[in-house]
């Protein structure tokens, strides 16, 4: 990756838009203090400083947040990438696969094994990325269509690896990286806050993190400067693919088995971690950091009702409005500070 | 694997279509065709099914044909099922997407002269041939009883737990038939355990990592949760996996439903103290027997239950227990 000595783009913004652009970190603030005084009149006992309370909720948030990470290159660039549901269950099958054949057939030691697994996984979704990317960027097919129908295909390829099934992983080592700590860290939050410091660093301070910027706010501006558009669309959903692959390969790791339908529950929980987090789906805005916080307040929500033993029923309606506030929070920020508002 | 053991069926069949053809012309005149609609394709359950519909075609020398949709959905599961219709087999085996939506276009298929036989799940009431109402012309319900095997698992369960404590349900939503009735006999079978108190179901949309969270939530308000029911692989998986990363692997009893071969090393391991295996295979292949049956002019059971198997650390080995793992092969 280029690093170049451009500014960041938050150099630019207006002191209010600073407190804007954290809103979502507000936003998470409020719901951990609500949480706090509810759960000590519920439960007797805080939210908040409580590790056992913590290492749920990140572990909870790292799944959609290792997806919500790549989508967020791709959102600022005006782009979705749905297929990520399925990637993740490719990657995950694929994974199992070579950590069994590693130590069954290649006489490789459990944490070879492992890493083996994991690389191979994440490999395996190469070819997704760099075709949604073909697509979209020389076929001219929508992202939204281009990546639906990847989202088939390795749905497809997924289930036929696993013929229909799971695929069991008997292997120590990657169970420890899937359910490990170190300290009081589980070893998935400490992987997960690795690329949110590392994606935080691409897309704040290299210069292609500026084209993703450039490119989100006008295709045919950033054109016309020279940034090669469709290098670059190849490159974001290369990426965001091979974080899906990191996110299939862990899930292995955690769960013991490689699943085809892994993802496809968090597909829409990170393009929510996405949005909440303060990026605009027509393009040209959104932070790491801010994706980062939009996980934390779904994991919060979810966890939070279930922990002051909230009716099910109503968790559903709670998550729902939640995002829909954010939403419109957001909305009425950008018309207040004369931003682009979505119509 | 599928499509190679399905060759190996065609040929199979095909032998003993040819070998029935020199010994018992009746059988040559015409060869019976089935098909297996599953409720989707992409499930370890159905696989199973298939498995055991192959051999019961093998051995009646019948065609068997399968197709199904790749998910749990009505609109995409009634396309499948005219375009099967329109290859007219002798009867069709299905598991219904619903138990209303689906009445119409069996109906229509079983106007065109077409037996239908529900597996695993049904459409209207479930109890068939009554002569009443407008869903009674299937011949006949084959599953397992999911109400029972609710029962079962909180008998093992409440077992497991010394009768006291507080366990709950994880399941995947509400209104699925079977992963209700699991639900509805789980809390039937804990009331033999007065000790024991049953919390809020938590309802997962089959994400294991929202299981995993959910059971950690709990057991941050209940810190004497002494067991989880999970009502399907996904709900089963995520708790025991919530247990790992509370700390409390085995100290927290973890029931499951369904039989997958990953079930077996995590037996061993303590992450499931124990797990409901259904009869797939039994279903596939009464189904295609009773169907045959009715082709054939044979009087039929309107309904056809299967058993269960409770699978434990002690007698996953066993043989006998072993051979319940859903398994494509």
């Amino acid at each position: 990756m280029t690093t170049a000595a451009v500014p960041a783009p938050s150099a630019r913004i207006s002191p209010l838009a600073q407190v804007a652009r954290l809103r979502a970190w507000l936003f998470l603030i409020l719901l951990a203090a609500t949480f706090e005084v509810w759960t000590r009149i519920a439960n007797g006992a805080s939210f908040v400083l409580s590790v056992y309370n913590l290492q749920a909720i990140a572990i909870f948030a790292s799944a959609p947040l290792m997806l919500g990470l790549g989508q967020t290159f791709v959102i600022i660039s005006a782009g979705i990438d749905l297929s990520l549901g399925f990637v993740m269950g490719l990657a995950s099958v694929v994974a199992a696969h070579a950590a069994n054949f590693g130590l069954a057939r290649l006489g490789m030691g459990p944490a070879e094994a492992a890493l083996f697994g994991i690389a191979v996984g994440v490999l395996a979704t190469v070819p997704a990325g760099l075709v949604n990317g073909w697509l979209i960027a020389v076929l001219k097919v929508p992202p939204f269509i281009g990546t639906l129908g990847m989202y088939g295909v390795s749905r497809g390829a997924a289930y036929l690896l696993a013929a229909g099934m799971t695929v069991a992983v008997n292997d120590d080592w990657y169970g420890a990286i899937g359910n490990g700590r170190l300290g009081p860290f589980p070893v998935l939050v400490l992987l997960t806050a690795v690329a949110c410091v590392a994606l935080h660093y691409v897309l704040s301070q290299t210069r292609f993190g500026q084209h993703v910027y450039a490119m989100g706010a006008s295709k045919a501006a950033a054109s016309r400067a020279g940034i090669d558009v469709r290098r670059l669309t190849m490159k974001i959903y290369l990426l965001s693919a091979v974080m899906g692959g990191v996110a299939g390969a862990l899930y292995t790791g955690r769960f013991s088995a490689g699943a085809p339908q892994a993802g496809e529950p968090l597909l829409l929980d990170s393009i929510a971690a996405v949005v909440i987090g303060g990026a605009s789906l027509f393009g040209g805005s959104g932070t790491i950091w801010g994706t980062v916080a939009g996980a934390f307040v779904i994991a919060v929500i979810q966890y939070g009702l279930v922990l002051v033993d909230v009716e099910p029923f109503w968790q559903f309606i709670a998550v729902g409005g939640i995002i829909i506030v954010s939403v419109l929070v957001d909305q009425t920020q950008r018309r207040f500070l004369g931003g682009r508002v979505d119509e | 694997m599928d499509r190679r053991s399905m060759m190996k069926f065609a040929g199979a069949a095909g032998a003993v279509a040819g070998l029935g053809a020199l010994t018992s012309p009746a059988r040559a005149a015409g060869k019976v065709t089935i098909a297996l609609i599953p409720g989707l394709t992409a499930d370890g359950f159905y696989v199973t099914m298939h498995k055991g519909a192959i051999a019961a075609a093998q051995a009646l020398g019948v065609d068997l044909i399968y197709q199904g949709a790749a998910e749990w959905n009505v609109a995409l599961e009634v396309p499948v099922l005219e375009a099967v219709v329109a290859k007219k087999p002798a009867a069709i085996l299905i598991a219904p997407n619903d138990k209303q939506q689906l009445i119409a276009p069996l109906k229509k298929a079983f106007d065109a002269g077409i037996q239908i036989v529900c597996v695993d799940t049904f459409i209207g009431t479930g109890v068939f041939q009554t002569g009443s109402g407008d869903a009674d012309f299937p011949v006949s319900y084959v599953a397992s009883d999911n109400v029972l095997g609710g029962k079962m698992a909180a008998a093992a369960l409440g077992k497991a737990i010394g009768g006291k404590g507080k366990v709950y349900v994880a399941n995947v939503k509400p209104g699925i038939s079977t992963t209700d009735q699991r639900e509805q006999g789980f809390k039937e079978g804990m009331k033999a355990f007065p000790g024991a108190q049953v919390l809020e179901t938590q309802f997962n949309d089959d994400d294991a990592n929202k299981a995993a969270a959910q059971f950690q939530a709990v057991l941050g308000r209940a810190p004497d949760l002494a067991g989880v029911f999970g009502a399907n692989l996904f709900s089963a998986s995520g708790a025991a996996n919530g247990a790992k990363q509370a700390g409390v692997a085995g100290k927290v009893k973890i029931a499951g439903f369904d039989a997958p071969e990953s079930i077996v090393a995590q037996l061993k391991d303590g992450t499931f103290e124990m797990t409901i295996a259904q009869h797939p295979a039994e279903i596939g292949y009464f189904g295609l027997v009773a169907a045959y049956a009715k082709v054939t002019g044979n009087p039929v059971p309107t309904a056809i239950g299967t058993g269960f198997t409770v699978m434990t650390k002690a007698n996953i080995d066993d043989p006998n227990v072993k051979k319940f793992l859903y398994s494509s092969k």
